[in-house]
C-alpha cells in the first residue's frame, strides 16, 4: 500500500511539474500549445541519453533536459509570434504529430518504440537518491521551487506582461511590450520546465517510449491544467490530482470492467471538460472574481 | 522643427483600392489639444495607427522632435513617449484595476525590471496618483472586467495618465460618458494640457470637441480638408454638412 | 506506375478527406465556431453506418441512420455546448476545449460500445480491378470521387443561389444584412451545423467500407479537416475541399519516397508550413495581425 501511494505521489508530483509549465503558456501568456508532451518527451529522452552515456546525475540531466526542451521549443515560439487562436492551436498539433513521428522514427537517440531500456539508477551530487522514497522527496523539491518561480515571475512585471499580452496584445504592445520577446521568453521557460518534470519521468521509470509522449498526452495536461484553473498557482496542481486518482478510485468502482477503465477515465475528464466550459470556464480553481 | 513634438508629413496609406489615408500633414504641439474631426471612415483611426506604428505607411513620414520614426516597431514608438487609447478600449481584462496600470509602466520586457527597489516604489507612487486622479482607488483591487462602463473608460485613461507620456492620442475617449464623468473627463484633460502634454483626440461630440480643442484638423475621405481654430472649422458650413452626411 | 497508383489512392483519401474538411469551413465559416467534434461527427456517422450493417440491414438505411446521428450531433453541439458558452463568455479556447472535451467523451463511449480495434463493413465495391494492367483500381474509387464532386457541386449551388444560402454566407460577416432579410441568425447557424455534419456522412460511410473506423478516428479526422481549413484559408469552403484533396494526394504520394511511416506527418509538416509562411491559406485573407 505505502509503495502504491509513493508511486502515486510520485507521478502526481510530476505531472504537477508539467501542469504547472504548461499553466505557465496557456493561463498566463494565453499560448494554447497542445504539443507539450512534445517537450515533456525531448527532456526525457535527453535526461535518458545523458544517463546512460555519461553520468546518471540528476541535476545535469535536469540542465541537459531543460536546456534540449527549451531550445527545441523555438519550434513553437515562432508559430506564436505569427499567428494567434486557432491557427496557433493547428500548429501546435501539427508540431504535436511531426514530433511523434520523429519520436517514434529516431531509433538511434529514442529508440524508436522500443524506447530507451535500461535508464540506470538515479544519483544526486554523488548519493543515490533511487529509493522510492528518496526519489520523491527530490521531485517534491523540484516541484516546489517549480512554484516559487512561477509565483514571483508572475507576480512581478514578466507575468503582467505576460497577462497583458494575454488580455490585449495590440494594447500590450501600445504600453511598450516587446511582445514578441515576452513570448518567446515564456514559451522558452514553460518548455524548459517540461523538460525537466521528463527527466524526472524518466529516471523514475527507468525505460521512456513514445507512448507517453503522443497527442493523448498533451491532452491528458491541459485537461489537467484547464478542469484545474488557469493562471493560478494552485489550479493545476488541483487538476493532476483529479485526473491522476480518477483511474484508481474507478477501479474500485465494481461494475466497472477493469479493460474499461481507461476508456470510462476519458468519458468523465471529456465530459467534464465541457461542462466545466459551460458553467465554470475558470476551472474548479479559478475565482470568477478578481484574484488571479 | 525639433520644438514639434509629433509631426505628421505626407502621410499616405492605401488598402487595396481604398484610400485609407492621403498625404496627410499634421503638427501638435505642446500644451495644444488637436481634435481630428470627420464622418465615419474618414481616416482618423488610421492615421492614429500610422503614427503608432501599427500600420506601415506607404509614403509620408511620422516624426518625433524631429527624428523619423518610420519603421520602428509600436512597442518602440511607445516608449518615445507617445500613449493612445482604444475605440474598444482594450483593458487588460482578466487584471485588476490597479495591474492593469501598472503594466503599462514596465516597458522592460524581460523577466524583471531594471532599477530595483526604489524604481519599484516610484512606478508603484505613479500608479496609486493616476488611480487617485481618475477616481478609481476603491476599485483598485477589482478586475478590469468587472467595472462599469464610465470606470472602465477612466481605467484606460489611468494607464496612459501613469506613463507620463508626452503624447496622447485618445480614440473617442468621451462617447457613452454620462454628463457627470463627462465633466471629470474634461477637467483630467484640461490639467494634463497645462502640464505640457500635448494631445490629440478623436472625438464625434462637438460639445467636447469646442469645449477642449484649441485647433481642429477635419479629415474626409483619407484627406485634410481644413486645419484651424474650432470656430473657423465648425462654422464652415461646407464643412459642416460633409460632417452630417448631407448629399454633396 | 507505382506514381499514377498512388495518385489515384490519393485521389480517393482526398475525396473524402475534401469533403469533410468542406463541412468543417462551412461551420466555421458561417458561426465562426473552431467545430474540433467534427471528428466526432464522423466517427458517429461511421459507426452507426457499420452498425446498421453488421445487423443485416441494407446499406441505405446504415447511410440515413448515419446521416440521422451526424445532423443530431452537429445540431446537439450547437444548441447545447456551444450556444450556452457564447452567451456568457464565448472566448475562443472555452469553446475549443469544449468542443475538445465532447470528442474525448465520444471516441470512449465509441470504445467502450465497440471496442478499440478495427472495424470494416465488406462490401463487393472495394474489390479492386486491374484497369490496365499493374494499375488496380476498386469500383469505389468512382463512387467516393462521384459522390464528392456531386455533393460539393449541390452544396457551392445551395450557397450561392438560394436566400438561405446567401444567408449563411453573410452569417459572419454582416449580421445587418440578415435582420435585413429577415433570416434568423440561429436558424441559419442550426443550419450551418446541419449541413456541415451532413457532409462528414459520405466520407465516414466511404472509410468503414474500404481502410475500416476506429474509435481514434475521430482525432484524426479533426486533425485533417482542421489542417485542410487553416491550409486552404479558414471559412473558404473552395479552400478547405481543394486542400483536402491536396493533403489526401500528399499522404499518398509521400510513400513512394519515404517509409510509410512519415506520411501521416507529411500532411502536418504542409500544415505548419502554411500556417508559418502563409497563414492566410490558398483562397483566404490574411488575418494574422
Amino acid at each position: 500500500m505505502i509503495a502504491y501511494l509513493t508511486n502515486l505521489a510520485t507521478l502526481a508530483t510530476i505531472f504537477g511539474i508539467l501542469a504547472a509549465s504548461l499553466n505557465l503558456l496557456i493561463g498566463y501568456a494565453g499560448i494554447f500549445s497542445i504539443a507539450h508532451a512534445v517537450f515533456f518527451g525531448l527532456g526525457a529522452y535527453a535526461g535518458a541519453q545523458l544517463a546512460m552515456l555519461l553520468v546518471p546525475d540528476l541535476l545535469l540531466a535536469c540542465l541537459a533536459g531543460g536546456l534540449v526542451a527549451g531550445a527545441l521549443s523555438l519550434c513553437l515560439a515562432l508559430p506564436a509570434l505569427r499567428v494567434r487562436g486557432e491557427y496557433f492551436v493547428a500548429a501546435s498539433l501539427g508540431l504535436q504529430m511531426m514530433a511523434v513521428t520523429v519520436f517514434s522514427e529516431a531509433h538511434a537517440v529514442t529508440g524508436g518504440h522500443g524506447g530507451l531500456v535500461g535508464i540506470p539508477l538515479a544519483s544526486l551530487l554523488g548519493f543515490d537518491i533511487s529509493a522510492p522514497a528518496t526519489f520523491l522527496m527530490v521531485c517534491l523539491v523540484v516541484l516546489a521551487l517549480m512554484l516559487l518561480v512561477i509565483r514571483l515571475l508572475m507576480r512581478g512585471s514578466f507575468g503582467r506582461g505576460l497577462m497583458a499580452i494575454r488580455d490585449s496584445e495590440s494594447a500590450a504592445e501600445a504600453f511598450g511590450k516587446n511582445v514578441a520577446r515576452l513570448k518567446t521568453l515564456a514559451v522558452v521557460l514553460g518548455c524548459a520546465m517540461a523538460g525537466v518534470a521528463g527527466v524526472l519521468f524518466a529516471f523514475y521509470m527507468a525505460f521512456v517510449n513514445v507512448e507517453s509522449f503522443t497527442l493523448e498526452q498533451s491532452i491528458l495536461v491541459m485537461a489537467m491544467v484547464i478542469i484545474g484553473g488557469t493562471a493560478t498557482l494552485i489550479g493545476p496542481l488541483v487538476g493532476v490530482l483529479l485526473l491522476l486518482l480518477l483511474p484508481a478510485g474507478l477501479s474500485f468502482l465494481p461494475f466497472i470492467p477493469p479493460t474499461e477503465i481507461g476508456s470510462v477515465q476519458q468519458l468523465i475528464y471529456g465530459l467534464a471538460m465541457a461542462l466545466l466550459m459551460i458553467f465554470r470556464p475558470a476551472g474548479l480553481a479559478g475565482q470568477s472574481t478578481g484574484q488571479r | 522643427m525639433s520644438a514639434i513634438p509629433l509631426s505628421v508629413r505626407g502621410l499616405d496609406k492605401h488598402f487595396g483600392g481604398l484610400a485609407a489615408v492621403q498625404r496627410v500633414d499634421l503638427d501638435l504641439r505642446p500644451g495644444v489639444t488637436t481634435a481630428l474631426v470627420g464622418p465615419n471612415g474618414a481616416g482618423k483611426t488610421t492615421l492614429f495607427n500610422l503614427i503608432t506604428g501599427n500600420i506601415v505607411a506607404d509614403s509620408g513620414d511620422v516624426l518625433l522632435d524631429g527624428a523619423s520614426v518610420r519603421g520602428l516597431r509600436p512597442y518602440e514608438i511607445a516608449r518615445r513617449g507617445v500613449a493612445r487609447s482604444f475605440q474598444d478600449l482594450r483593458l487588460f481584462g482578466r487584471m485588476s484595476v490597479r495591474d492593469n496600470v501598472l503594466a503599462a509602466l514596465e516597458p522592460a520586457s524581460w523577466l524583471w525590471q531594471p532599477g530595483g527597489g526604489g524604481a519599484r516604489r516610484a512606478r508603484e507612487k505613479a500608479v496609486e496618483a493616476a488611480l487617485e486622479r481618475t477616481g478609481l482607488t476603491a476599485q483598485a483591487d477589482a478586475r478590469a472586467m468587472d467595472l462599469a462602463y464610465a470606470e472602465r473608460k477612466f481605467l484606460s485613461l489611468a494607464r496612459i495618465l501613469a506613463t507620463g507620456a508626452r503624447i496622447w492620442l485618445l480614440d473617442e475617449p468621451a462617447s457613452g460618458l454620462d454628463p457627470n464623468s463627462r465633466a471629470r473627463f474634461v477637467n483630467l484633460v484640461r490639467q494634463a494640457v497645462s502640464e505640457g502634454v500635448t494631445i490629440c483626440l478623436i472625438e464625434h461630440n462637438l460639445d467636447i470637441v469646442t469645449e477642449l480643442a484649441d485647433r481642429i484638423a477635419f479629415l474626409d475621405r483619407g484627406a485634410k480638408l481644413a486645419e484651424g481654430e474650432p470656430q473657423e472649422i465648425l462654422s464652415n458650413p461646407q464643412l459642416i454638412s460633409i460632417y452630417f452626411g448631407e448629399p454633396r | 506506375m507505382l506514381f499514377l497508383q498512388l495518385l489515384l489512392s490519393g485521389i480517393q483519401t482526398g475525396a473524402i478527406y475534401a469533403l469533410t474538411a468542406a463541412g468543417f469551413a462551412l461551420i466555421f465559416g458561417a458561426t465562426r465556431i473552431f467545430h474540433v467534434a467534427h471528428g466526432a461527427t464522423f466517427a458517429l456517422a461511421g459507426y452507426a453506418f457499420l452498425a446498421c450493417s453488421q445487423a443485416g440491414l441494407p446499406w441505405f438505411v446504415g447511410c440515413l441512420a448515419a446521416l440521422l446521428i451526424a445532423v443530431g450531433f452537429g445540431l446537439a453541439m450547437d444548441a447545447f455546448i456551444y450556444r450556452p458558452i457564447q452567451r456568457h463568455e464565448g472566448s475562443f479556447f472555452t469553446v475549443f476545449v469544449a468542443a475538445f472535451g465532447m470528442t474525448i467523451a465520444v471516441q470512449s463511449l465509441i470504445e467502450i460500445g465497440f471496442g478499440r480495434g478495427f472495424a470494416v463493413v465488406d462490401t463487393p465495391l472495394t474489390m479492386a480491378r486491374a484497369v490496365v494492367p499493374g494499375l488496380y483500381l476498386a469500383d469505389i474509387f468512382w463512387v467516393a470521387t462521384g459522390v464528392a464532386l456531386v455533393l460539393f457541386i449541390l452544396v457551392t449551388l445551395f450557397l450561392e443561389r438560394t436566400r438561405a444560402g446567401i444567408g449563411l454566407r453573410a452569417l459572419s460577416e454582416n449580421p445587418e444584412l440578415l435582420r435585413a432579410y429577415g433570416l434568423s441568425s440561429r436558424r441559419l447557424s442550426a443550419l450551418a451545423f446541419g449541413l456541415g455534419s451532413a457532409l462528414a456522412v459520405p466520407g465516414a460511410v466511404l472509410t468503414a467500407a474500404t481502410s475500416g473506423l476506429q474509435p481514434a478516428i475521430s482525432a484524426q479526422v479533426m486533425l485533417i479537416s482542421l489542417a485542410a481549413a487553416v491550409v486552404g484559408g479558414i471559412g473558404s469552403l473552395r479552400g478547405a475541399a481543394l486542400a483536402g484533396l491536396l493533403l489526401g494526394v500528399v499522404e499518398n504520394l509521400v510513400i513512394s519516397a519515404v517509409d510509410t511511416q512519415w506520411s501521416s506527418a507529411a500532411g502536418f509538416v504542409v500544415l505548419f508550413a502554411f500556417i508559418l509562411f502563409r497563414p492566410s491559406g490558398l483562397f483566404g485573407q490574411a488575418v494574422t495581425r
